[in-house]
């Protein structure tokens, strides 16, 4: 049963890509069937507990194989969730656009290339999804086929491919000194090194996080996201910035607690130079969104630093905080895609992208606005709201901690940030709302309930996390048990 | 078998120069009847005479052209015997645009005979002889057509090949002081083990050098860039393949089977070589990005992944041997095939620089989809081929121990990230951005040269999964 689901799950994405590709006709249909198909499949998977299966070896050593753990489930019910989603939205969005073919074949090979990230069982099929989804990802980039997008798509390239080079690096040396070739939770990492840890492993180690930290978008290697996730169209930018800068998460969250293990890492220098990267991004992400005018930009500059809040709480190696950080890519991918979608409306229906012309956009579109507060003012983490749920666990793990500087650094860094967030959320949604004596900017139409419906439901989703989130936390509790 | 094998080619040359400027059909079928008779008589002489050693000529005792189809020979001779008669059918079409055919295809097929005896030489002696050969069998190819650049070009090949093939010549005929043979021992020439250790390194980098020239190490690499002005066939497969890998397989005979690695290993030889070999990689693939003409930065590709593998044999273990095999191998396939698009987008669109193939995914998408193929594969994402070979050098590199192994590791991981940006960035435009005008038809060109295409597609394809008995070979081979 579980052999076939694992045969199925990437299955499904793969040939409605294919045939998407080579298709003339796009059926709107097909498209909705084929994503709520994989989303069933993966709760089919989730379903029949942990297993794993070898796929394929192309030399001795070199051996790919499939396993399914309580983190894959959830990053992979989490992907496929989103995905159906703003999918559904983009059946709307790509009505009047040309080839919506092509641009859903590159949706479909991404979340095969997703799904089967999550379902890797080693660092090497890791690695090789995560470039598969690189090469399957930057089409939806390119889009648009203008000068600026190819432009766009061939940075996230070139990033992408540069980082993916730094996490082989990493992985090379972690298949070689791992006892075990796939992942186990807490690590296998040779016994010496974890005594005593040599320097070349942390710096294998270092330029590993850091290279698979640039599909998270962490500094120095962020360049790319806030140039290429803008440009896409906006179902694309939406799971980009929801979904894809999340295999970056993955990945780290892997290598540091599937395959080296907390304890290897803790107190070395690479764990300091990585929470204070981190934090920097944070700060980085957050003033630059103040200085942009593009509503997509700001959200991508946003992404930018709520990632490495959750990188952050991983690199911070204790259970509170890896908990905060799981918590987090859950809330952050509903908000942000949220977020992206509610722009998108924006843009088609309001007529424009600059924030500053936004006054009085929430009165004829009402509910595309109040999804975007919802959403908007989750990240900014006020309570009873999800994120505020994240970011305390966070906090509360950075305190735990106990490591010097971080333990009260982080919630601090992480408070301004907040204000920060507050800073450029509250300019786009006080206006909308209260446009003062100026009047409406815009002669904004109400979007259609195809694009409404589904921004609405993650807006929702996020609220209701907020709300209520004990089987949620359960789960990430359990997932984050395993590794002590 | 052998014998025969290496005879054909030379008797097919010789029927072509002799027929002149007339009769395209009849040169055309001398010449592809010997490739495939010469391809058909080296994979039996490879299956059913292993190991057999004949002895062509006796100068002097100690002097003797003889061969031997080895492990490593048989790698090598059976990697050109299957890639020859593909060039040539591809060479037929190509060919139609150039002028003088009979003295090319006469060469062309003179080069197949001279790449085959070295490939199963027996000992150095014999082995330098046909090295210099192949330099003057090779080089009017580079001159075809006698316009000034090319002319340039042949004549710089001719000086850098010659000049530093005279190095190889004092390694070789040191040899002879020192050894009663040359004949190849894997592990190395027992009396040279004997001898003094200083100038045993000395004479090995000299030989290194000698010898690398073919393999463009640095800082003899220049001529290959400038010889990419020869006719496609002639860049595509022998300055991708067989002359440049005669080079590396060169290298690895004086490496492992004349002084032999116990003998280097350690030593500032190796560390010296180890270097160079890495400054190549990076100084070739940062030069390629720079490059504007297609097939010369495909050129200076060439050069950093020829010292992907010196890099490999460099590191004196078994393992970095297979390693460097094996990237010999898959990058051959991959680069005689990105040569064979440059050349069809010539020929079917006089496009030569890079900014002009924007668009061209359109016009020609059956090349342009091979191109984008072979920059995925080159860039050595999983699981293609050039993955498997890259995996093996980095794995080989970290295992050495040695710091600049560990190094190089670096470095081929960065040149990695080069390549994307040379190779993949012109295939990205080449599909998104629209055409500047409407070009109207498809250009994608005739059967001959999708032939080359598809076959190459399909073995590398196949050899994803298949690609493991080769691996086993070479572990066999190396004695792991």
């Amino acid at each position: 049963m579980q052999s076939t689901l694992f045969v199925l799950v990437p299955a499904i994405p793969l040939v409605l890509g294919v045939w998407f590709l080579f298709t003339r006709r796009f059926r709107p249909l097909a498209a909705g069937a084929g994503l709520s198909l994989c989303f069933a499949a993966v709760i089919a998977l989730t379903l029949t507990g942990d297993g794993r299966m070898t796929l394929f070896a192309i030399a001795p050593g070199v051996t790919f194989l499939f396993q399914s753990d309580g983190a894959g489930r959830l990053f992979a019910l989490l992907f496929s969730g989103v995905f159906l989603v703003a999918g559904i939205y983009a059946l709307t969005y790509f009505k009047h656009e040309k080839n919506p073919e092509r641009f859903f074949a590159f949706y479909f090979f991404s979340l095969f290339a997703l799904l089967s990230l999550c379902m890797a069982g080693s660092l090497l099929t890791m690695y090789l999804c995560f470039e598969t989804l690189t090469l399957c990802s930057f089409p939806m980039v390119l889009y648009d086929r203008t000068k600026e997008a190819v432009a766009g798509g061939i940075k996230y390239l070139l990033y992408s491919i540069a980082g993916a080079m730094m996490g082989l690096f990493g992985v090379i040396y972690l298949t070689l000194h791992t006892v075990s070739p796939a992942f186990v939770a807490g690590g296998s990492l040779e016994a010496g090194l974890v005594q005593s840890p040599s320097p070349l492993f942390l710096i294998a180690l270092f330029i590993c996080m850091i290279g698979f930290g640039t599909k998270a978008g962490m500094f120095p290697m962020h360049g790319w996201l806030p140039m290429a996730h803008p440009i896409a169209p906006t179902p694309a930018s939406a799971v980009l910035s929801g979904v894809i800068v999340n295999a970056g998460v993955l990945c780290i969250f892997r290598v540091l607690y599937f395959a080296v293990g907390p304890e290897a890492v803790r107190g070395t220098w690479v764990q300091t130079t990585l929470l204070s990267l981190s934090l920097l991004t944070v700060l980085i992400g957050s003033a630059q969104a103040l200085r942009q005018k593009h509503i997509k930009r700001r959200l991508a500059y946003s992404t930018v630093s709520q990632i490495s809040y959750i990188l952050f709480g991983l690199f911070l190696l204790n259970s509170t905080s890896a908990q905060g950080a799981l918590l987090h890519t859950v809330f952050h991918s509903l908000m942000k895609t949220s977020l992206f979608l509610c722009a998108g409306a924006l843009i088609v229906y309001g007529g424009t992208a600059n924030v500053d012309e936004m006054r009085g956009v929430g009165k004829q579109m009402p509910a595309t606005m109040i999804s975007f507060a919802i959403a908007g003012v989750g990240l900014v983490g006020i309570p009873p709201l999800s994120g505020f749920l994240s970011k305390w666990v966070l906090s509360q793990g950075a305190v735990q901690s106990a490591i010097p500087v971080f333990s009260w650094l982080g919630p601090a860094v992480l408070l301004v940030s907040a204000l920060l967030t507050a800073g450029y959320i509250a300019p786009v949604v006080l206006p909308a709302f209260f446009p003062g004596e100026e009047g409406n900017a815009l002669s904004a139409r109400r979007a259609p309930d195809g694009m409404l419906i589904p921004l609405s439901v993650l807006a929702g989703l996020s609220l209701l996390f907020g709300l209520y989130s004990v089987p949620l936390r359960n789960a990430v509790a359990a997932v984050i048990q395993m590794l002590w | 078998m052998l014998l025969i094998a290496v005879l054909i080619p030379i008797a097919g040359s010789a029927l072509i120069f002799s027929l002149g400027r007339k009769g395209r059909r009849i040169r055309r079928w001398i010449a592809i009847t010997s490739t495939v008779a010469t391809s058909v008589f080296v994979c039996l002489a490879l299956l059913t005479e292993p190991g057999r050693s004949y002895v062509l000529l006796e100068f002097t005792p100690r002097m003797t052209i003889a061969f031997q189809l080895d492990g490593m020979g048989t790698v090598f001779a059976g990697l050109i015997a299957f890639l020859w008669p593909l060039a040539m059918v591809y060479a037929f079409e190509y060919m139609e645009h150039e002028p003088s055919e009979n003295a090319f295809f006469g060469q062309y097929l003179l080069s197949y005979a001279m790449t085959l005896v070295i490939a199963s030489s027996q000992n150095l002696f014999t082995l330098y002889f046909f090295f210099e050969s192949l330099t003057l069998a090779t080089v009017f190819l580079v001159a075809h057509g006698f316009s000034r650049r090319s002319v340039y070009a042949a004549r710089k090949y001719l000086y850098y090949s010659l000049g530093a093939a005279s190095l190889g010549f004092l390694s070789m005929i040191s040899v002879l002081v020192y050894s009663d043979t040359t004949a190849f021992v894997y592990g190395g020439i027992p009396a040279l083990q004997q001898a003094p250790h200083t100038m045993m390194l000395l004479l090995f980098v000299l030989g290194f050098f000698g010898f690398g020239v073919k393999a463009a190490v640095f800082p003899l690499h220049g001529w290959l860039p400038t010889a990419s002005v020869a006719p496609t066939p002639v860049t595509s497969l022998l300055h991708a393949v067989a002359v440049v890998n005669a080079g590396v397989f060169s290298v690895a005979r004086l490496a492992y089977y004349v002084y032999g690695p116990t003998l280097i290993s350690g030593t500032w030889a190796q560390t010296l070589c180890l270097s160079m070999a890495a400054f190549t990689i990076l100084f070739a693939s940062a030069r390629a990005v720079h490059e504007q003409h297609l097939k010369r930065r495909l050129a200076f590709s060439t050069i950093s992944n020829l010292s992907y593998m010196l890099f490999g044999l460099m590191l004196l273990t078994p393992l970095g041997l297979k390693a460097g095999l094996l990237h010999m191998i898959f990058h051959s396939l991959v680069k005689i095939t990105l040569f064979s698009c440059a050349g069809a987008i010539m020929v079917q669109t006089g496009r030569q620089y890079v900014q002009e193939l924007r668009g061209l995914g359109r016009q020609m998408p059956i090349v342009m989809t091979v191109f984008a193929f072979c920059a995925v594969e080159l860039v050595g994402i999983p699981p293609f081929i050039i993955f498997q070979s890259k995996w093996a050098l980095v794995t080989a590199g970290f295992q050495s121990g040695h710091i600049v192994g560990i190094l190089g590791v670096v470095v081929l991981l960065i040149s990695a990230g080069f390549t994307a940006a040379y190779l993949l960035k012109p295939a990205v435009t080449a599909f998104a951005l629209p055409l500047e005008r409407r070009a109207g038809e498809k250009r994608d060109p005739g059967w001959q040269m999708r032939t080359l295409f598809f076959v190459m597609v399909a073995a590398m394809l196949s050899l994803v999964l298949l690609g493991k008995p080769i691996a086993d070979y070479l572990t066999h081979m190396v004695g792991l």
